[in-house]
């Protein structure tokens, strides 16, 4: 029992550990990237706020109002924002370990810590942007009020557990191989038609459907069309195999990111 | 008590791999004082990164049951964008201590006024060395591991760590890397040779230093 006791409040001592590693790494994530003069933690929120106002404003503006009978705005909205999440979380885990070499100076920081700090801020920032720019779009009447918040919520859950799971893989294959750094940016460009983020399952014909079903934010953003649209919308996803596509994803990344310190070559 | 078995650490370079630790074994108990002696080159700073854990050994393992200090040297540990504050604030969290009064340690002992609030990288390499004391110093380790070139700075800035190291933390252990036979045999009382990826544990501090010198 005593045991027990050791081992259950050692653990629990890690987890505080960490816990505090991650606060500690997420504060100055923002002071790196922002400095402390500038707006740093407004900017963090403002960039994707931009990038999805201007999209949508774009899109809006030169594309028929309505496509398949769904409205533009909102298509746009949908899709872009976890786009948007993905590709920042991606970029920012390319080479995170050698741009964060001098924190790995301090044992209690592990490349684990460096990607989950980097992921939340990310995370964060587009959540609350595609937040305001839905707000600012169902204000100004070109966009409706969701029709189903369960099932956005659940969308947006998937696509963050996504986008750890890609950044992790992203940020360890980075680090063992230039190549794979060159190409990652590549790979993220090619893969937008795959993303679902401008199109949707049911315009596709049937017998290629699959093909979009395979990727997992293919699917999030189904699932978060679905309850932005509600009954109004045809949606296809496939919870079963993005569940587990999404956990085998996490596993590689976790087990790759746990061998990654011995090809890191650390220079402060 | 550090002890390192069978250290291996191999390095990919243009010309193939190239084994610069050879199969280390040495222990270092509480309150020790080690001097590292070797050429340049033979692998002593990276024999200290080792030790303390920001690099990883190809082969063998690296057992620690005290809390041991990173590497004190001029580059790493410090994000060069930040400020010294900052840094020092990041520490302050992540070592569980209280700013303030790591703050005020580190005001009085490192001496950089307004320059804490500057960004690191604008620091000559006598102010990093004297936050990096200060920071360390302030974290109170049981082991601190220490790269000499660190040791350059002013005849004050010597006399105090002199004073905060070796006077009121006699009893921590040190690891210590130099080139400087002086100084290892004025603050060591234990010393190796390392040579061709090899460790010669000495018996005493002179023949570390004979050793070294008849090489």
């Amino acid at each position: 029992m005593k045991w027990q006791s050791q081992m259950s409040e050692s653990l629990f001592y890690h987890f505080k550990i960490q816990y505090k590693v991650i606060h500690a790494l997420i504060l100055r994530e923002i002071h790196t990237r922002y400095g402390r003069d500038n707006l740093g933690f407004l900017w963090l929120v403002g960039e994707p706020i931009l990038f999805c106002s201007g999209v949508a404003i774009v899109w809006t503006a030169i594309r028929p109002a309505r496509e398949h009978g769904l409205a533009m705005t909102a298509i746009v909205v949908t899709g872009y924002v976890p786009l948007t999440m993905w590709r920042h979380c991606l970029a920012r885990a390319i080479k995170a370990y050698e741009a964060n070499g001098s924190l790995l100076f301090h044992r209690q920081v592990t490349p684990f810590d460096i990607i989950t700090a980097r992921t939340f801020l990310e995370i964060i920032g587009t959540i609350m942007a595609g937040l305001f720019v839905a707000l600012a779009a169902i204000m100004l009447g070109f966009m409706k009020t969701p029709q189903n918040y369960g099932l956005i919520l659940l969308g947006l859950t998937y696509q963050c557990f996504f986008c750890f799971a890609t950044a992790l893989i992203g940020a360890a294959l980075s680090e063992m191989s230039d190549f794979i750094e060159k190409i990652v940016s590549i790979f993220s460009y090619l893969s937008l038609p795959f993303s679902g983020a401008f199109i949707m399952v049911a315009w596709l014909p049937l017998r290629y459907q699959w093909i979009l079903l395979l990727s997992p934010m293919a699917n999030n953003i189904e699932m978060v069309r679905g309850g932005q649209f509600g009954i109004s919308a045809s949606v296809r996803y496939d919870l079963f195999y993005n569940t587990w596509m999404t956990v085998l994803l996490l596993i590689i990344g976790i087990l790759l990111t746990t061998n990654i310190r011995k090809h890191l070559e650390i220079t402060g | 008590m550090i002890k390192c078995d069978g250290i291996i650490k191999e390095f990919h370079t243009s010309s193939g791999v190239r084994r610069v630790l050879n199969g280390i074994n040495c222990t270092v108990q509480r309150g020790e004082k080690w001097g590292i002696l070797g050429h340049n080159g033979a692998g002593k700073s990276t024999l200290l990164r080792i030790i303390g854990g920001v690099d990883l050994p190809t082969a063998g393992r690296v057992e620690r049951d005290m809390s041991v200090s990173w590497p004190l040297a001029f580059s790493g540990a410090f994000q060069g964008s930040l400020s010294g504050l900052d840094n020092l604030r990041f520490i302050a969290r992540i070592y569980n201590r209280d700013y303030a009064e790591m703050r005020g340690f580190v005001d009085d002992f490192a001496e950089l006024g307004n320059h804490l609030r500057e960004p690191v990288k604008t620091y000559s390499s006598g102010m990093r060395a004297r936050l990096a004391f200060a920071l360390s110093i302030a974290i109170e380790f049981d082991c601190y591991l220490i790269d000499e070139v660190i040791m350059v700075g002013d005849a004050r800035f010597t006399e105090r760590c002199r004073q905060e190291l070796f006077d009121k933390r006699s009893d921590r252990s040190l690891i210590i890397v130099s080139h400087s036979m002086d100084f290892i045999r004025e603050t060591c009382d234990h010393s190796m040779v390392l040579r061709d990826g090899k460790m010669t544990i000495c018996a005493s501090v002179q023949e570390g230093v004979d050793m070294y010198n008849n090489f």
